[in-house]
């Protein structure tokens, strides 16, 4: 379909310039055709003149020359040669050479000035740099940018200044010149082969076109870098690929050492399409160079400059009519084929607006060519296609070993081809109507010559794959084929090839070399580049805390502790392991194979580890003779691994184990508990917990404990060493996170009973079994009056009569509060009144004079005894809030240092304490829900729950040792059902194996039958 | 000083990309570039070799203990795009569970707190978080974040199980609710939480401007922010959270929020990559390592300040403990 173009041409025929380079300058007036021996200036407005040939004095051929791209300097240009760049002006019709800039170690690939900035030009080779150079200053480059791999080709951005590009064998770096010099701003592993090509879309700040060895053009938008936007496959490798000035095409061309006879021409392509528009006939040989040629303004045509290795240089015409072939729309001319396809696409924008209007265009004129245009826009990838078409259309057919041939959705047939080394196999696909819903896809081999056994077993890999898929109503083309094109890689003849499962859903990305009873090492290579460059570049080193106070440090040996010495930190990303291994043998592979082999037999080159990295530095450090004279010894590996190491890192922590231990809680005796403490801590060497301990045991001593009466003075806890100091030592303590000793603090002083008590819901308002739940008179420590109780005491009969109240059963208090329940309407802004009116007496506030104030005026008001009971329960109330030393209000967080420290303990292995310092929670946790054994009581035989029976209120278990009922912890046998108190069942079967009742139960063997 | 209480020679035969004791510090698993992951016994100084689990088919990254309540279990996870669950059942290890439902190499994996029950969260380069859960029976629930990160996810850690928020009320019990957080190559850290079943993003965090190595949220041991309120009331802050994160940008930061939203403040730059970090269990110190090969020790001083405290010198095995006198 492709239509051949030979018109409007000029051909100038250059029989004696040997040009390898060739470069428009940017006014569209002068060619360069840069060679060995001489730089040939043609005038593109006179081509068939003579040229002007100014001869160079050098064994080096041109790699590259450039034409400054600004028209102010359009006089410049600058030529690369070996490890140097010359700069050059072209005035007159003569070259004067300005300066030579020098700073390469190998050869200058390419070279490319900034289109923005007409001082700077960037230079690239395979030593692994890009200079930029500022021609003020050519002495040495103002920026260097350094890569673990050479660098092919650099191109700037030609829509934003101080970006460029470069490419690196298959893959592709975007670097801004502000930022890092070690870090490219993108990176995309382009190609599975070299990059040749690169080219910057002349419209977008962020499109570009790679084109590659492996006979594809890409293109990219940086903004997304993991997926190419699309692709065109010309079928044979791809040299340049340059955007053309309109629309949105492209030209391609094949790379010169491909001898290709007949197949030299230039192709232009539209980027949506994935076969040529136009050929460009005419050159006898490959093309060596193309560029666009400025033109006059005002002019609509536009002029293609070709060099040609048959020595001739063409410039091709492509006026309006043609650029309107390629789909750029100039507005004003109307031709009637181009109706014709504008019809066609808006046939189909209409019949399926999900299709891009090229796909389907291309569906329909050229079905019998191969689609390779694939598109995977993001988002779209974990969105399941709906119908057959949207599957073939986003899927993306860029698998290695395997070419989609045809995709037709209206036959529901898809066919490829895969190849592999030696064979190729044609696939052929039909999906059922009910497919992807509960019907595979039929795979049919096409090959007849076909190894049965191969195609076995490749019907089977790809039959697992799709019924897998299929089974969760997914499509599985593209799986399908991944699993094809793994299949292929496979070595069929190893061992190894068991291991393949069918419940591998995702394709393996390994292939397994040598047997496997030898240390492997994977082949990262094998992995498909694209996925490695995600990947974090591996930990080697490491250190954690774990369990309670220790510090794991891992790492490598001090032999292996830097990284090649070209590199400043650690790199990114897996891949750039892979750039290095591959660099590393490419410039001495035996080095390469001695190192890395770990035992004798080689391992297949691409098995690169993560030491190697490491390694190679201590490698090139050793002497060579010395490494020579030992050969048989096996390279170890171990050097690289410094052992693991653990350390105690307790004395960095504030909380100790020693005392975790030591520490104990006893609320009946804080003053033994509290000089037994501060001893512990004294052993510990914390002298500040030696103090705390001695006041923690004054401030709990009996002599400050509050009295009951308010009218005795204020309470312990009003004092500045009281509550405030209390608080000071939460807060130090917390600051520096010495949990083990807030939790202690908070065993000490806090009473769970003193927690503040969520308002039941309203439907359970005025519960009928409605508990006053007071705390024991004597209990409480710290009873004590309030700072205002002078102002109380003409309460003090009612405190009284509230102590008489409060010994009373709960439900007539419940009822006593009743009649109040009409104040309620006045009353239910205050907090307290409403949780009382609920029933629920405990809740307190910590200071409430205006509280006080507040309850005056309602006594003075409501002068009636229901308010006078709660006046009186409120000011006791108050009392003992402020008798209190810990803030209520922080429960939640007492509950949390509590469990923090329990767990530590646990950590410790201490259970008893930890369990001793949950009691003190206060939120207890849900109680269990899990398998419960039932008790069938020994007196009444009734079944039940826990050490009571139920119904006669006996201990409903038995020990059969001593038979006595059982309370603390029990023990039994699950098949027989006998046991009793643990000590006495551990006692009993230390010597015997039978159940102590004599019931003949083998009790210590039941054990392992019962499963749960 | 810090002294070292056990050196293990492990034997792998390539690099160790994690070390991991358990609950009791009794057991020491390492895991491997030889696909290997091995445990060993260190109770009491000793360093005997209990097993070697091989199921990956490519190099081990990161290893995650289970809490003792649900046995003896190990997550691993690998290049080979799995997740391993192993456990230990009479003395041997075999597998318990594999998960295989991601795109690309898992990079990290972490066991929630235990007051969540047996849940496992996983970081892939494919770009998403994993959320795998044990029903009881025997079978496994998988919850899935796609996109989580954009090029891939780097890291994940788990919340403490106390809720923002609990210490200020005083009523009654709260359910925690299960959050997390990821690092990723897009150079972010996102917080993630879940609401009636669904995980969704909470935060996102920019501070970074390379990817994101390895986050750590810091173990809550209830520590508030206080504040003196003007009625002289004492008001009970919510709990500060702490992240550490650590980037290719060579920066670790630390992320608080008491609050009033996430705060960032850098904690150092280095000369080389960080690509862990850890916080001791009383929150206080953290551990960064990096590809230089070197630790160093991290601790916030009274006033806020975050200062170095020590450089783990491996070839002398100290810690040299500069700050010893808060106490």
């Amino acid at each position: 379909m492709t239509l051949q173009w030979s018109g409007e041409q000029v051909v100038a025929k250059l029989q004696d310039v040997q040009a390898s380079a060739m470069a428009l300058d940017c006014l569209g007036e002068w060619a360069a055709l840069a060679g060995r021996r001489a730089i040939t200036m043609v005038n593109l407005k006179k081509p068939k003149e003579k040229p002007i040939k100014s001869p160079r004095q050098s064994k080096w051929d041109v790699s590259c020359v450039q034409w400054n791209p600004i028209s102010s300097h359009a006089h410049l240009f600058v030529t690369a040669y070996n490890q140097r760049l010359d700069l050059c002006s072209w005035k007159d019709s003569n070259i004067s050479h300005i300066c030579s800039m020098k700073g390469h170690s190998r050869t200058v690939s390419d070279v490319g000035w900034n289109p923005f900035d007409v001082n700077v030009v960037a230079s690239c080779s395979v030593d692994s740099f890009i200079n930029l150079w500022d021609i003020r200053d050519p002495k040495k480059p103002s920026q260097s940018f350094q890569t673990v791999s050479g660098a092919y080709q650099v191109k700037w951005n030609k829509v934003t200044s101080n970006m460029f590009a470069t490419t690196h064998e298959g893959e592709l770096r975007i670097w801004d010149i502000r930022k890092g010099k070690t870090m490219p701003s993108h990176y995309i592993a382009a190609h599975l082969s070299k990059i040749h090509g690169l080219d910057w879309s002349p419209n977008s700040d962020s499109e570009l076109a790679t084109c590659s060895q492996d006979c594809t053009v890409k293109f990219w938008d940086i903004k997304n870098t993991r997926q190419c936007k699309g692709s065109l496959s010309p079928g044979s490798p791809v040299w340049r690929a340059r955007y053309t000035p309109f629309g949105q095409n492209i030209v391609t061309v094949v790379v010169p050492q491909q001898l290709r006879r007949g197949d030299n021409s230039l192709h232009l392509w539209s980027t949506s399409r994935n076969n040529p528009i136009y050929q460009f006939v005419g050159h006898q040989d490959v093309i060596l160079e193309f560029q666009w040629r400025k033109q006059q303004e005002g002019s609509r045509d536009h002029q293609l400059v070709t060099w040609s290795k048959d020595q001739s240089l063409r410039i091709w015409n492509i006026d309006p009519h043609l650029q309107k072939r390629c789909g750029h729309d100039l507005g004003d001319i109307n031709d009637s084929s181009e109706n014709e396809s504008g019809q066609t696409g808006r046939d189909s924008i209409s019949q399926d607006s999900v299709q891009d209007k090229s796909f389907k265009e291309n569906d329909l004129g050229n079905g019998d060519l191969q689609r390779q245009m694939s598109m995977s826009p993001e988002g779209v990838l974990f969105q399941q296609p709906q119908t057959l078409q949207q599957e073939f259309d986003l899927m993306n057919t860029n698998i290695s070993n395997v070419q989609v041939e045809e995709m037709d959705a209206a036959s529901r047939s898809c066919r490829v081809l895969a190849v592999s080394g030696n064979f190729s196999v044609g696939l052929r696909m039909l999906f059922p109507e009910n497919y992807p819903y509960t019907e595979p896809p039929t795979f049919e081999f096409l090959d007849p010559n076909l190894n049965s056994s191969i195609k076995h077993k490749l019907h089977k890999v790809l039959l697992d794959t799709a019924s897998m898929h299929v089974r969760r109503n997914t499509s599985c083309l593209e799986p399908c084929l991944r699993q094809l094109s793994q299949a292929l890689n496979q070595p069929w003849n190893l061992p190894t090839e068991e291991r393949r499962t069918p419940e591998t859903e995702t394709a393996r990305p390994f292939t397994l070399v040598g047997p496997p009873n030898k240390p492997q090492y994977l082949s990262w290579h094998s992995a498909s580049g694209l996925q490695d460059i995600n990947i974090p570049f591996p930990r080697t080193s490491g250190a954690k805390f774990c369990a309670a106070g220790y510090l794991v440090v891992f790492g490598r040996s001090h032999e292996a502790r830097k990284g090649p010495s070209w590199a400043e930190v650690t790199p990114k990303s897996l891949c750039d392991l892979t750039d290095f291994a591959s660099k590393s043998r490419f410039r001495n592979p035996q080095k390469f194979f001695n190192n890395f082999s770990i035992s004798p037999p080689t391992p297949a080159p691409e098995n690169v580890s993560v030491s190697s990295w490491y390694l190679r530095t201590t490698v090139s450090n050793q002497p060579k003779g010395k490494r020579k004279s030992r050969p048989a010894e096996v390279p170890e590996i171990k050097p690289v691994l410094a052992p693991v190491k653990i350390f105690d890192s307790a004395c960095l922590l504030p909380i100790h184990k020693d005392l975790g231990k030591k520490y104990i809680i006893d609320r009946s005796n804080i003053q033994a508990m509290c000089s037994h403490n501060a001893s512990a801590a004294g052993a510990v060497g914390r002298k500040d917990l030696v103090q705390l301990w001695s006041m923690v045991g004054i401030s709990a001593s009996q002599k400050l404990k509050p009295s009951d009466d308010p009218d005795d003075g204020p309470p312990w806890a009003q004092h500045p060493f009281g509550k405030e100091m209390i608080k000071y030592l939460f807060d130090y303590y917390m600051k520096i996170h010495d949990v083990q000793t807030l939790a202690m603090l908070v065993c000490v002083f806090w009473n769970r009973e003193d927690a503040i008590v969520q308002p039941p819901k309203k439907e359970k308002a005025l519960p009928q079994s409605t508990s006053m739940d007071y705390v024991p008179h004597n209990y409480s420590p710290y009873h004590t009056v309030t700072s205002g109780s002078n102002l109380l005491k003409s309460f003090k009969t009612l405190t009284g009569h509230l102590q008489g109240q409060s010994s009373r059963p709960p439900p007539t208090t419940t009822v006593q509060s009743r009649p109040s329940q009409h104040h309620l309407s006045e009353v239910s802004s205050h907090p307290d009144l409403v949780a009382m009116t609920v029933g629920v007496l405990k809740i307190r506030r910590s200071n409430s004079l205006s509280c006080l104030e507040d309850s005056f005026e309602d006594y003075k008001i409501e002068d009636e005894d229901g308010i006078k009971e709660k006046e009186n329960e409120r000011l006791a109330k108050l009392h003992e809030s402020n008798c209190r030393l810990l803030d209520p209000n922080a429960q939640n967080q007492y509950d949390v240092f509590l469990k923090s420290y329990a767990d530590i303990l646990y950590h410790w292995g201490f259970t008893n304490n930890a369990k001793l310092v949950l009691k003190f929670l206060t939120h207890l946790p849900e109680p269990h829900t899990g398998i419960e054994f039932g008790v069938r009581c020994y007196h009444c035989r009734q079944e039940g729950r826990g050490a009571k029976c139920g119904s006669c209120k006996s201990l409903a278990f038995n020990c059969s040792i001593c038979h006595i009922g059982v309370k603390g912890n029990s023990i039994f046998c699950l098949r027989c059902g006998h046991g009793g108190h643990t000590t006495h069942m551990i006692d009993w079967f230390k010597e015997n194996k039978e159940c102590p009742t004599g019931c003949s139960c083998k009790c210590v063997e039941a054990k392992s039958e019962i499963t749960m | 000083m810090v002294s070292v209480i056990n050196s293990i020679d492990t034997s792998h035969e390539d690099m160790i990309h994690d070390a991991q004791l358990d609950y009791y510090g009794t057991k020491l698993a390492t895991c491997s570039s030889d696909r290997s992951i091995k445990i060993f016994d260190v109770k009491g100084g000793q360093q005997t070799l209990i097993t070697e689990l091989r199921g990956h088919d490519g190099p081990v990254w990161q290893l995650a203990w289970a809490h003792p309540m649900f046995g003896n279990l190990i997550a691993s996870c690998s290049y080979d795009r799995k997740v391993i669950i192993w456990k230990e059942t009479n003395g041997s290890w075999g597998k318990l569970y594999e998960y295989q439902n991601h795109d690309s190499s898992v990079n990290s994996v972490n066991f929630a707190p235990h007051e969540f029950g047996l849940l496992l969260a996983c970081g892939s380069s494919d770009g998403s978080i994993s959320i795998i859960s044990s029903t009881g029976d025997g079978t496994w629930d998988a919850k899935k974040i796609p996109n989580a990160h954009s090029i891939g996810c780097n890291a994940v850690s788990w919340a403490p199980p106390i809720n923002p928020g609990d210490l200020l009320d005083p009523s009654g019990r709260h359910q925690p609710i299960k959050q997390l957080v990821s690092g990723g190559c897009d150079n972010l850290v996102k917080i993630w939480k879940e609401e009636d079943g669904q995980w969704k993003e909470d935060q996102k965090l920019e501070g970074h401007s390379d990817w994101v190595r390895d986050v750590a949220w810091a173990p809550s041991i209830g520590l508030p922010k206080s504040i003196i309120a003007s009625c002289s009331q004492v008001c009970i802050g919510l709990p500060k959270s702490i992240i550490a994160s650590c980037s290719q940008d060579l920066r670790v930061i630390i992320w608080t929020n008491d609050g009033n939203g996430w705060t960032q403040k850098v904690l150092n730059k280095f000369n080389d990559v960080i690509w862990h970090l850890s916080w001791s269990i009383t929150g206080n110190i953290l551990a960064t390592s990096g590809g230089d090969n070197k630790v160093s020790l991290w601790k916030e001083t009274l006033n806020g300040n975050w200062v170095c405290i020590s450089d783990v010198n491996k070839g002398q095995g100290q810690i040299s403990d500069g700050q010893r006198s808060l106490s």
